[in-house]
Protein backbone atom coordinates (compact mmCIF):
# COMPACT_ATOMS: atom_id res chain seq x y z
CA UNK A 1 0.00 0.00 0.00
CA UNK A 2 2.67 2.55 0.51
CA UNK A 3 4.16 1.65 -2.75
CA UNK A 4 1.13 2.64 -4.34
CA UNK A 5 1.00 6.00 -2.65
CA UNK A 6 4.63 6.80 -3.20
CA UNK A 7 3.78 6.07 -7.08
CA UNK A 8 1.33 8.50 -6.78
CA UNK A 9 3.62 10.84 -6.05
CA UNK A 10 6.68 10.25 -7.69
CA UNK A 11 4.05 11.12 -11.12
CA UNK A 12 2.52 14.08 -9.37
CA UNK A 13 5.61 15.61 -8.65
CA UNK A 14 6.10 15.50 -12.26
CA UNK A 15 3.56 16.76 -13.65
CA UNK A 16 3.79 19.99 -11.01
CA UNK A 17 7.55 20.56 -12.47
CA UNK A 18 5.96 20.75 -15.62
CA UNK A 19 3.94 23.34 -14.33
CA UNK A 20 5.95 25.72 -13.68
CA UNK A 21 7.88 25.62 -16.57
CA UNK A 22 5.17 26.63 -18.90
CA UNK A 23 4.13 29.51 -17.00
CA UNK A 24 6.15 31.31 -15.12
CA UNK A 25 4.11 34.45 -15.96
CA UNK A 26 3.25 36.57 -12.63
CA UNK A 27 -0.64 36.46 -13.64
CA UNK A 28 -0.38 32.77 -13.42
CA UNK A 29 1.76 32.77 -10.45
CA UNK A 30 -1.06 34.70 -8.46
CA UNK A 31 -3.42 32.04 -9.86
CA UNK A 32 -1.85 29.46 -8.56
CA UNK A 33 -1.60 30.90 -5.13
CA UNK A 34 -5.40 31.35 -4.85
CA UNK A 35 -5.78 27.64 -6.20
CA UNK A 36 -3.34 26.66 -3.50
CA UNK A 37 -5.16 28.53 -0.69
CA UNK A 38 -8.39 27.25 -2.24
CA UNK A 39 -7.00 23.53 -2.17
CA UNK A 40 -6.29 23.90 1.82
CA UNK A 41 -9.47 25.47 2.65
CA UNK A 42 -10.71 22.34 1.21
CA UNK A 43 -8.48 19.91 2.64
CA UNK A 44 -8.95 21.69 6.00
CA UNK A 45 -12.79 21.15 5.74
CA UNK A 46 -12.75 17.39 4.67
CA UNK A 47 -9.75 16.92 7.19
CA UNK A 48 -11.50 15.55 10.34
CA UNK A 49 -14.46 12.93 8.09
CA UNK A 50 -11.45 11.56 6.64
CA UNK A 51 -9.71 10.21 9.97
CA UNK A 52 -12.86 9.50 11.05
CA UNK A 53 -13.43 5.29 11.15
CA UNK A 54 -10.82 5.16 8.17
CA UNK A 55 -10.29 1.78 8.17
CA UNK A 56 -13.97 0.94 9.10
CA UNK A 57 -14.84 3.07 5.58
CA UNK A 58 -11.88 1.45 3.49
CA UNK A 59 -12.37 -1.92 4.49
CA UNK A 60 -16.17 -2.59 5.25
CA UNK A 61 -17.24 -1.62 2.02
CA UNK A 62 -18.01 -4.62 0.07
CA UNK A 63 -20.76 -5.54 -2.08
CA UNK A 64 -21.92 -8.66 -4.04
CA UNK A 65 -21.51 -6.79 -7.36
CA UNK A 66 -24.49 -6.59 -9.95
CA UNK A 67 -25.46 -5.67 -13.05
CA UNK B 1 -19.64 15.49 -47.02
CA UNK B 2 -22.61 14.50 -48.73
CA UNK B 3 -25.36 15.19 -46.12
CA UNK B 4 -28.23 12.76 -46.25
CA UNK B 5 -31.49 15.03 -46.70
CA UNK B 6 -34.61 14.64 -43.96
CA UNK B 7 -32.63 12.66 -41.10
CA UNK B 8 -34.11 12.86 -38.18
CA UNK B 9 -31.04 13.48 -35.86
CA UNK B 10 -33.51 13.10 -32.23
CA UNK B 11 -32.22 10.73 -30.04
CA UNK B 12 -33.57 9.39 -26.63
CA UNK B 13 -31.15 9.14 -23.71
CA UNK B 14 -31.37 7.48 -20.06
CA UNK B 15 -28.85 7.36 -17.50
CA UNK B 16 -28.82 3.59 -14.83
CA UNK B 17 -26.56 4.04 -11.83
CA UNK B 18 -26.02 1.43 -9.41
CA UNK B 19 -24.96 2.74 -6.35
CA UNK B 20 -22.69 0.76 -3.71
CA UNK B 21 -23.53 1.15 -0.13
CA UNK B 22 -21.92 0.84 3.89
CA UNK B 23 -22.32 1.88 7.06
CA UNK B 24 -19.55 2.74 9.60
CA UNK B 25 -19.87 3.41 13.62
CA UNK B 26 -22.50 1.28 14.46
CA UNK B 27 -22.41 -0.99 17.44
CA UNK B 28 -22.51 -4.59 15.80
CA UNK B 29 -22.00 -5.38 11.87
CA UNK B 30 -24.59 -3.89 9.35
CA UNK B 31 -23.84 -5.90 5.51
CA UNK B 32 -24.73 -3.96 2.39
CA UNK B 33 -27.92 -5.89 2.33
CA UNK B 34 -29.20 -4.24 5.38
CA UNK B 35 -28.44 -0.56 4.03
CA UNK B 36 -30.11 -1.33 1.40
CA UNK B 37 -33.17 -2.57 3.08
CA UNK B 38 -33.59 0.31 5.42
CA UNK B 39 -33.20 2.66 2.59
CA UNK B 40 -35.88 1.63 0.97
CA UNK B 41 -37.97 0.11 4.01
CA UNK B 42 -40.57 3.04 3.43
CA UNK B 43 -41.11 2.50 -0.33
CA UNK B 44 -41.85 -1.16 0.48
CA UNK B 45 -44.18 0.11 3.11
CA UNK B 46 -46.33 1.94 0.52
CA UNK B 47 -45.39 -0.16 -2.66
CA UNK B 48 -45.11 -3.28 -1.29
CA UNK B 49 -42.56 -3.45 -3.68
CA UNK B 50 -38.77 -2.83 -4.30
CA UNK B 51 -39.08 -1.88 -7.77
CA UNK B 52 -41.10 1.36 -8.15
CA UNK B 53 -41.32 4.21 -11.19
CA UNK B 54 -41.72 7.61 -10.10
CA UNK B 55 -43.83 10.56 -10.56
CA UNK B 56 -40.60 11.89 -12.41
CA UNK B 57 -40.72 9.13 -14.88
CA UNK B 58 -38.01 7.39 -13.15
CA UNK B 59 -37.33 3.78 -11.85
CA UNK B 60 -36.30 3.24 -8.88
CA UNK B 61 -34.75 -0.19 -7.70
CA UNK B 62 -33.01 -2.63 -5.60
CA UNK B 63 -30.70 -4.56 -7.99
CA UNK B 64 -28.32 -7.88 -7.56
CA UNK B 65 -26.16 -7.42 -4.82
CA UNK B 66 -28.26 -5.08 -3.25
CA UNK B 67 -27.30 -2.09 -5.24
CA UNK B 68 -30.00 0.82 -5.00
CA UNK B 69 -30.31 1.21 -8.49
CA UNK B 70 -31.77 4.68 -10.50
CA UNK B 71 -32.69 4.63 -14.17
CA UNK B 72 -33.42 8.54 -15.16
CA UNK B 73 -36.62 9.00 -17.20
CA UNK B 74 -36.28 8.74 -21.31
CA UNK B 75 -34.60 12.16 -22.06
CA UNK B 76 -34.62 14.08 -25.40
CA UNK B 77 -31.24 15.93 -24.27
CA UNK B 78 -27.85 15.13 -23.04
CA UNK B 79 -28.87 18.17 -20.45
CA UNK B 80 -32.12 16.79 -19.44
CA UNK B 81 -30.53 13.29 -18.62
CA UNK B 82 -28.10 15.16 -16.60
CA UNK B 83 -31.33 16.59 -14.76
CA UNK B 84 -32.70 13.64 -13.83
CA UNK B 85 -29.30 11.69 -12.86
CA UNK B 86 -28.71 14.32 -10.18
CA UNK B 87 -32.50 13.82 -8.92
CA UNK B 88 -31.78 10.55 -8.86
CA UNK B 89 -28.24 11.48 -6.34
CA UNK B 90 -30.75 13.46 -3.89
CA UNK B 91 -33.19 11.06 -3.43
CA UNK B 92 -30.67 8.66 -3.13
CA UNK B 93 -29.30 10.90 -0.14
CA UNK B 94 -32.91 11.19 1.14
CA UNK B 95 -33.26 7.31 1.23
CA UNK B 96 -29.83 7.40 3.26
CA UNK B 97 -31.09 10.14 5.69
CA UNK B 98 -34.20 7.68 6.19
CA UNK B 99 -32.08 4.29 6.82
CA UNK B 100 -29.10 6.42 8.82
CA UNK B 101 -32.74 7.09 12.00
CA UNK B 102 -34.20 3.70 11.41
CA UNK B 103 -30.85 1.99 11.65
CA UNK B 104 -29.60 4.07 14.73
CA UNK B 105 -32.49 2.74 16.76
CA UNK B 106 -30.39 -0.75 16.52
CA UNK B 107 -27.26 0.38 16.52
CA UNK B 108 -26.51 3.58 18.01
CA UNK B 109 -25.88 7.14 17.24
CA UNK B 110 -22.61 7.28 15.56
CA UNK B 111 -24.37 4.85 13.17
CA UNK B 112 -23.36 6.59 9.45
CA UNK B 113 -24.90 5.36 6.57
CA UNK B 114 -22.47 5.99 2.91
CA UNK B 115 -23.98 5.86 -0.55
CA UNK B 116 -21.16 5.54 -2.88
CA UNK B 117 -21.81 6.97 -6.50
CA UNK B 118 -18.72 5.07 -7.64
CA UNK B 119 -18.08 1.77 -9.10
CA UNK B 120 -16.04 -0.73 -7.13
CA UNK B 121 -15.87 -1.44 -3.08
CA UNK B 122 -13.53 -2.86 -1.50
CA UNK B 123 -12.48 -6.44 -2.23
CA UNK B 124 -12.81 -5.42 -5.98
CA UNK B 125 -16.59 -6.08 -6.95
CA UNK B 126 -17.74 -3.96 -9.76
CA UNK B 127 -20.89 -2.33 -10.74
CA UNK B 128 -21.81 -0.01 -13.32
CA UNK B 129 -22.79 3.64 -14.43
CA UNK B 130 -24.90 2.17 -17.93
CA UNK B 131 -26.05 4.75 -20.60
CA UNK B 132 -28.65 4.22 -22.81
CA UNK B 133 -28.62 5.94 -26.61
CA UNK B 134 -32.15 5.11 -28.57
CA UNK B 135 -30.13 3.94 -32.13
CA UNK B 136 -31.48 3.79 -35.73
CA UNK B 137 -31.72 0.06 -36.40
CA UNK B 138 -30.16 0.22 -39.73
CA UNK B 139 -26.86 0.99 -37.99
CA UNK B 140 -25.17 -2.90 -37.44
CA UNK B 141 -22.98 -4.28 -34.72
CA UNK B 142 -19.71 -4.66 -36.56
CA UNK B 143 -19.99 -0.96 -36.80
CA UNK B 144 -20.46 0.05 -33.07
CA UNK B 145 -17.54 -2.45 -32.75
CA UNK B 146 -15.22 -0.97 -35.36
CA UNK B 147 -16.43 2.86 -35.07
CA UNK B 148 -17.43 3.45 -31.61
CA UNK B 149 -15.96 1.14 -29.13
CA UNK B 150 -12.19 3.21 -29.85
CA UNK B 151 -14.22 5.86 -29.10
CA UNK B 152 -15.59 4.37 -25.90
CA UNK B 153 -11.99 3.00 -24.68
CA UNK B 154 -10.65 6.14 -25.05
CA UNK B 155 -12.99 9.42 -24.10
CA UNK B 156 -11.82 7.89 -20.47
CA UNK B 157 -8.96 10.37 -20.62
CA UNK B 158 -11.84 12.87 -19.63
CA UNK B 159 -14.87 10.80 -18.53
CA UNK B 160 -12.51 8.45 -15.83
CA UNK B 161 -13.64 9.35 -12.22
CA UNK B 162 -10.56 8.26 -11.06
CA UNK B 163 -9.52 5.58 -9.00
CA UNK B 164 -6.85 4.53 -6.29
CA UNK B 165 -6.05 1.08 -7.61
CA UNK B 166 -3.27 -2.14 -6.73
CA UNK B 167 -0.82 -0.27 -9.28
CA UNK B 168 -1.35 3.41 -8.05
CA UNK B 169 -3.43 5.82 -9.68
CA UNK B 170 -5.39 5.16 -12.77
CA UNK B 171 -7.85 7.25 -14.34
CA UNK B 172 -10.97 4.77 -14.81
CA UNK B 173 -13.21 3.43 -12.26
CA UNK B 174 -14.33 0.39 -14.60
CA UNK B 175 -11.18 -0.50 -17.00
CA UNK B 176 -9.79 -3.28 -14.87
CA UNK B 177 -13.31 -5.06 -14.82
CA UNK B 178 -14.44 -5.54 -18.18
CA UNK B 179 -14.08 -8.61 -20.61
CA UNK B 180 -15.18 -8.44 -24.46
CA UNK B 181 -16.18 -5.40 -26.70
CA UNK B 182 -19.67 -6.27 -27.67
CA UNK B 183 -22.39 -8.46 -26.01
CA UNK B 184 -25.71 -9.65 -25.10
CA UNK B 185 -24.96 -10.72 -21.52
CA UNK B 186 -23.53 -8.42 -18.45
CA UNK B 187 -23.82 -10.44 -15.44
CA UNK B 188 -21.58 -13.33 -16.56
CA UNK B 189 -19.05 -12.01 -18.74
CA UNK B 190 -18.91 -7.97 -18.46
CA UNK B 191 -19.29 -6.48 -22.01
CA UNK B 192 -18.21 -2.68 -23.01
CA UNK B 193 -21.17 -2.75 -25.28
CA UNK B 194 -24.51 -4.34 -23.97
CA UNK B 195 -26.74 -5.29 -27.41
CA UNK B 196 -29.47 -7.77 -25.57
CA UNK B 197 -31.84 -5.97 -27.87
CA UNK B 198 -35.05 -4.62 -25.64
CA UNK B 199 -35.31 -1.36 -27.39
CA UNK B 200 -38.50 0.12 -25.18
CA UNK B 201 -39.65 1.52 -28.63
CA UNK B 202 -40.69 0.36 -32.11
CA UNK B 203 -38.19 -2.57 -32.72
CA UNK B 204 -37.99 -1.89 -36.87
CA UNK B 205 -36.74 1.00 -36.20
CA UNK B 206 -34.65 1.11 -33.12
CA UNK B 207 -32.02 -0.35 -31.07
CA UNK B 208 -30.92 0.22 -27.40
CA UNK B 209 -27.39 0.58 -27.19
CA UNK B 210 -26.65 -0.04 -24.01
CA UNK B 211 -23.20 1.14 -22.55
CA UNK B 212 -21.35 -0.63 -19.56
CA UNK B 213 -17.62 0.32 -19.70
CA UNK B 214 -18.23 3.69 -18.55
CA UNK B 215 -17.22 5.08 -14.90
CA UNK B 216 -20.36 7.02 -12.76
CA UNK B 217 -19.19 10.46 -12.22
CA UNK B 218 -20.09 13.64 -9.49
CA UNK B 219 -18.89 16.32 -11.81
CA UNK B 220 -21.93 17.54 -14.00
CA UNK B 221 -20.24 18.97 -16.69
CA UNK B 222 -18.44 15.50 -17.64
CA UNK B 223 -21.99 13.42 -17.24
CA UNK B 224 -23.72 15.88 -19.86
CA UNK B 225 -20.42 15.81 -21.89
CA UNK B 226 -20.18 11.81 -22.05
CA UNK B 227 -23.93 12.05 -23.45
CA UNK B 228 -23.03 14.92 -25.53
CA UNK B 229 -20.18 13.69 -27.75
CA UNK B 230 -21.09 10.18 -27.71
CA UNK B 231 -24.18 11.19 -29.08
CA UNK B 232 -22.31 13.00 -31.98
CA UNK B 233 -20.08 10.08 -32.73
CA UNK B 234 -23.77 7.76 -33.05
CA UNK B 235 -24.92 10.61 -35.10
CA UNK B 236 -22.32 10.57 -37.37
CA UNK B 237 -22.39 6.95 -37.74
CA UNK B 238 -25.98 6.82 -38.29
CA UNK B 239 -25.62 9.39 -41.43
CA UNK B 240 -23.04 7.37 -42.73
CA UNK B 241 -24.62 4.52 -42.90
CA UNK B 242 -28.13 5.69 -44.04
CA UNK B 243 -25.79 7.61 -46.88
CA UNK B 244 -24.32 3.84 -47.81
CA UNK B 245 -20.70 4.26 -46.45
CA UNK B 246 -19.41 2.14 -43.56
CA UNK B 247 -15.92 3.96 -41.76
CA UNK B 248 -17.03 7.63 -40.94
CA UNK B 249 -13.23 7.68 -38.75
CA UNK B 250 -11.44 5.91 -40.79
CA UNK B 251 -10.15 2.24 -39.51
CA UNK B 252 -9.43 2.99 -35.99
CA UNK B 253 -11.03 -1.04 -34.61
CA UNK B 254 -8.65 -1.95 -31.78
CA UNK B 255 -7.01 -5.40 -31.52
CA UNK B 256 -7.85 -6.00 -28.31
CA UNK B 257 -10.56 -3.14 -26.51
CA UNK B 258 -9.98 -4.69 -22.80
CA UNK B 259 -6.36 -4.49 -22.97
CA UNK B 260 -6.39 -0.61 -24.40
CA UNK B 261 -8.81 0.39 -22.03
CA UNK B 262 -6.66 -1.18 -18.93
CA UNK B 263 -3.51 1.04 -20.91
CA UNK B 264 -5.48 4.23 -21.34
CA UNK B 265 -6.42 3.86 -17.62
CA UNK B 266 -2.81 4.14 -16.81
CA UNK B 267 -1.16 7.17 -18.70
CA UNK B 268 -2.55 10.51 -18.04
CA UNK B 269 -0.82 11.61 -21.38
CA UNK B 270 -2.94 10.17 -23.61
CA UNK B 271 0.01 8.67 -25.37
CA UNK B 272 0.76 5.11 -24.75
CA UNK B 273 0.23 3.35 -28.28
CA UNK B 274 -2.75 0.81 -28.81
CA UNK B 275 -2.39 -1.86 -31.26
CA UNK B 276 -5.30 -1.74 -34.44
CA UNK B 277 -7.07 -4.88 -35.76
CA UNK B 278 -5.55 -3.72 -38.95
CA UNK B 279 -2.07 -3.80 -38.17
CA UNK B 280 0.25 -0.43 -36.59
CA UNK B 281 -0.64 1.51 -33.58
CA UNK B 282 -2.28 4.79 -32.45
CA UNK B 283 -2.71 6.83 -28.97
CA UNK B 284 -5.41 7.73 -27.28
CA UNK B 285 -4.78 11.19 -28.01
CA UNK B 286 -5.05 10.62 -31.78
CA UNK B 287 -7.78 8.72 -31.60
CA UNK B 288 -9.79 11.39 -29.34
CA UNK B 289 -8.44 14.52 -32.03
CA UNK B 290 -9.48 12.01 -35.15
CA UNK B 291 -13.16 11.94 -33.20
CA UNK B 292 -13.42 15.50 -32.65
CA UNK B 293 -12.50 16.33 -35.83
CA UNK B 294 -15.35 14.23 -37.91
CA UNK B 295 -17.40 15.67 -34.96
CA UNK B 296 -16.85 19.30 -35.25
CA UNK B 297 -17.04 18.89 -39.60
CA UNK B 298 -20.28 17.51 -38.56
CA UNK B 299 -21.91 20.12 -36.03
CA UNK B 300 -20.53 22.14 -39.01
CA UNK B 301 -22.82 20.80 -41.42
CA UNK B 302 -25.45 20.49 -39.93
CA UNK B 303 -26.12 22.46 -37.08
CA UNK B 304 -29.08 22.52 -34.89
CA UNK B 305 -30.05 19.54 -36.17
CA UNK B 306 -27.72 17.53 -33.96
CA UNK B 307 -30.42 17.48 -31.01
CA UNK B 308 -27.69 18.61 -28.50
CA UNK B 309 -29.47 22.03 -28.44
CA UNK B 310 -28.23 25.11 -29.14
CA UNK B 311 -26.17 26.84 -27.71
CA UNK B 312 -24.63 23.90 -25.94
CA UNK B 313 -23.28 21.75 -28.84
CA UNK B 314 -20.03 24.58 -29.28
CA UNK B 315 -19.79 24.19 -25.67
CA UNK B 316 -19.38 20.56 -26.16
CA UNK B 317 -16.43 20.82 -28.82
CA UNK B 318 -14.87 23.58 -26.85
CA UNK B 319 -14.82 21.60 -23.67
CA UNK B 320 -13.82 18.45 -25.73
CA UNK B 321 -10.98 20.45 -27.14
CA UNK B 322 -9.51 21.91 -23.92
CA UNK B 323 -9.58 18.47 -22.43
CA UNK B 324 -7.23 16.72 -24.78
CA UNK B 325 -5.13 20.18 -25.43
CA UNK B 326 -4.46 20.15 -21.69
CA UNK B 327 -3.38 16.64 -21.93
CA UNK B 328 -1.75 16.76 -24.89
CA UNK B 329 0.79 19.53 -23.05
CA UNK B 330 0.83 17.23 -19.85
CA UNK B 331 -1.35 19.89 -18.22
CA UNK B 332 -3.83 17.25 -16.61
CA UNK B 333 -4.55 20.56 -13.11
CA UNK B 334 -5.90 22.36 -15.73
CA UNK B 335 -9.27 19.94 -15.68
CA UNK B 336 -9.02 19.34 -12.49
CA UNK B 337 -12.37 21.55 -11.85
CA UNK B 338 -14.28 19.78 -13.72
CA UNK B 339 -12.70 16.22 -15.07
CA UNK B 340 -13.30 13.97 -11.75
CA UNK B 341 -9.82 12.05 -12.22
CA UNK B 342 -7.88 15.26 -11.85
CA UNK B 343 -9.95 16.72 -9.49
CA UNK B 344 -9.23 14.09 -7.32
CA UNK B 345 -5.95 13.52 -7.90
CA UNK B 346 -5.63 17.40 -6.96
CA UNK B 347 -6.62 16.26 -3.42
CA UNK B 348 -4.56 13.34 -3.52
CA UNK B 349 -1.39 15.25 -3.79
CA UNK B 350 -2.65 17.70 -1.59
CA UNK B 351 -3.05 15.33 1.50
CA UNK B 352 0.14 13.54 0.31
CA UNK B 353 1.93 16.88 0.71
CA UNK B 354 0.46 17.09 4.23
CA UNK B 355 2.04 13.65 4.93
CA UNK B 356 -1.29 11.93 4.86
CA UNK B 357 -0.83 7.61 5.15
CA UNK B 358 -1.99 5.14 2.23
CA UNK B 359 -5.17 4.16 4.52
CA UNK B 360 -6.22 8.14 4.67
CA UNK B 361 -5.71 8.36 0.86
CA UNK B 362 -8.03 5.36 0.06
CA UNK B 363 -10.47 6.93 2.17
CA UNK B 364 -10.03 10.18 0.12
CA UNK B 365 -10.81 8.51 -3.20
CA UNK B 366 -14.12 6.63 -1.87
CA UNK B 367 -15.28 10.22 0.05
CA UNK B 368 -15.27 11.52 -3.13
CA UNK B 369 -18.10 9.45 -4.21
CA UNK B 370 -20.08 9.30 -0.87
CA UNK B 371 -23.14 11.58 -2.01
CA UNK B 372 -24.76 10.73 1.63
CA UNK B 373 -22.09 11.47 3.94
CA UNK B 374 -18.78 12.66 1.99
CA UNK B 375 -17.11 15.95 2.42
CA UNK B 376 -15.02 16.45 -0.40
CA UNK B 377 -16.99 16.89 -3.76
CA UNK B 378 -19.30 19.39 -1.59
CA UNK B 379 -16.18 20.98 -0.12
CA UNK B 380 -14.86 21.99 -3.97
CA UNK B 381 -18.02 23.00 -5.16
CA UNK B 382 -18.00 25.24 -1.71
CA UNK B 383 -14.63 26.54 -2.42
CA UNK B 384 -14.85 27.48 -6.39
CA UNK B 385 -12.87 24.41 -7.28
CA UNK B 386 -15.53 22.47 -9.22
CA UNK B 387 -17.69 23.40 -11.49
CA UNK B 388 -21.24 22.66 -11.81
CA UNK B 389 -23.83 23.45 -14.84
CA UNK B 390 -27.23 22.88 -12.85
CA UNK B 391 -28.86 24.66 -10.17
CA UNK B 392 -30.26 23.60 -7.17
CA UNK B 393 -33.44 24.61 -7.57
CA UNK B 394 -33.79 22.81 -11.02
CA UNK B 395 -32.34 19.63 -9.76
CA UNK B 396 -35.50 20.52 -6.42
CA UNK B 397 -37.93 20.11 -9.30
CA UNK B 398 -37.07 17.33 -11.34
CA UNK B 399 -37.26 15.45 -7.96
CA UNK B 400 -41.02 15.43 -9.11
CA UNK B 401 -41.46 16.81 -12.51
CA UNK B 402 -40.89 14.35 -15.46
CA UNK B 403 -39.03 15.51 -18.76
CA UNK B 404 -41.72 17.33 -20.59
CA UNK B 405 -40.65 15.92 -24.26
CA UNK B 406 -40.62 12.32 -23.74
CA UNK B 407 -43.39 9.74 -22.73
CA UNK B 408 -41.69 10.17 -19.24
CA UNK B 409 -44.23 13.19 -19.08
CA UNK B 410 -47.02 11.02 -19.84
CA UNK B 411 -45.88 8.22 -17.22
CA UNK B 412 -44.82 10.83 -14.70
CA UNK B 413 -48.12 12.15 -14.99
CA UNK B 414 -49.78 9.23 -14.05
CA UNK B 415 -47.90 8.05 -11.39
CA UNK B 416 -48.70 11.78 -9.79
CA UNK B 417 -51.88 11.05 -10.03
CA UNK B 418 -52.59 7.68 -9.27
CA UNK B 419 -50.55 7.70 -6.40
CA UNK B 420 -53.13 9.97 -4.63
CA UNK B 421 -55.83 7.93 -5.18
CA UNK B 422 -57.00 3.94 -3.63
CA UNK B 423 -57.03 2.70 -6.83
CA UNK B 424 -55.09 -0.47 -8.66
CA UNK B 425 -52.36 0.89 -10.72
CA UNK B 426 -48.63 -0.12 -12.64
CA UNK B 427 -46.72 0.95 -15.08
CA UNK B 428 -43.51 0.14 -16.79
CA UNK B 429 -41.38 2.08 -19.75
CA UNK B 430 -43.89 1.37 -22.69
CA UNK B 431 -47.30 0.83 -20.84
CA UNK B 432 -49.68 2.26 -18.15
CA UNK B 433 -52.28 0.52 -16.48
CA UNK B 434 -55.29 1.36 -14.23
CA UNK B 435 -57.69 -0.75 -12.76
CA UNK B 436 -61.09 1.10 -12.07
CA UNK B 437 -64.77 1.00 -13.28
CA UNK B 438 -63.31 -0.23 -16.22
CA UNK B 439 -59.41 -1.68 -16.89
CA UNK B 440 -57.31 1.16 -19.07
CA UNK B 441 -54.46 0.04 -20.73
CA UNK B 442 -52.08 2.64 -22.52
CA UNK B 443 -49.13 1.70 -24.38
CA UNK B 444 -46.60 4.61 -25.14
CA UNK B 445 -44.43 2.89 -27.57
CA UNK B 446 -42.91 5.76 -29.42
CA UNK B 447 -40.41 7.53 -26.94
CA UNK B 448 -40.61 10.70 -28.06
CA UNK B 449 -45.06 11.16 -28.05
CA UNK B 450 -45.69 13.44 -25.32
CA UNK B 451 -48.82 14.42 -25.82
CA UNK B 452 -51.95 13.03 -24.60
CA UNK B 453 -54.11 10.93 -27.04
CA UNK B 454 -58.17 9.48 -26.10
CA UNK B 455 -56.86 6.80 -24.18
CA UNK B 456 -54.61 8.57 -22.18
CA UNK B 457 -57.25 11.27 -21.62
CA UNK B 458 -59.42 8.69 -20.48
CA UNK B 459 -57.74 7.03 -18.01
CA UNK B 460 -56.86 10.19 -16.22
CA UNK B 461 -60.24 11.18 -16.41
CA UNK B 462 -61.01 8.66 -14.22
CA UNK B 463 -58.08 9.23 -12.01
CA UNK B 464 -59.50 12.84 -11.73
CA UNK B 465 -62.84 11.59 -10.72
CA UNK B 466 -61.97 9.13 -7.95
CA UNK B 467 -59.51 11.55 -6.66
CA UNK B 468 -62.55 13.52 -5.92
CA UNK B 469 -64.50 10.96 -4.36
CA UNK B 470 -61.09 10.07 -2.27
CA UNK B 471 -59.99 13.33 -1.47
CA UNK B 472 -62.88 15.78 -1.98
CA UNK B 473 -60.68 19.34 -1.25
Amino acid sequence: MPQEFSRLSSSARSGQEQTEEDTGTAGASARARTQDTSLDSVLDDIESTLEDNAEEYVKGFVQKGGE
Amino acid sequence: MDRAPGIDHRRIFGIETEYGVSLTGGDGDCSAGQVAMAMFRSLVERNRSTNIYLSNGARLYLDVGSHPEYATAEALTPMDALIQDLAGERIMANLARQAGSILADRLGPGARVHVFKNNVDARGHSFGCHENYLLRRQVPLEMVRGQLVPFLVTRQLFTGAGRLGEDGFQLSQRADFLDEAVSSATTRARPMVNTRDEPHADPDRYRRLHVILGDSNRSQTVTWLKLATTHLVLGLIEEEVLAGRSIPFGDCALADPGAAMRSVSRDRNGRVPLDLEGGGTVSALDLQNRYWEACRAYIDDSGDQTGVGIPMVGKVLVLWRAALDALDAGRWEDLADWVDWAAKLRLLKGEEARGADPLKARRLDLDYHDIASGRSYGALVRHGMMRTLVDDHRIGEALRTPPQTTRARLRGNFVARAETTPLQWSCDWTRLVLQGNHRHEVRLMDPFAHESDEAYLAMMGELAQDRAVFDPV
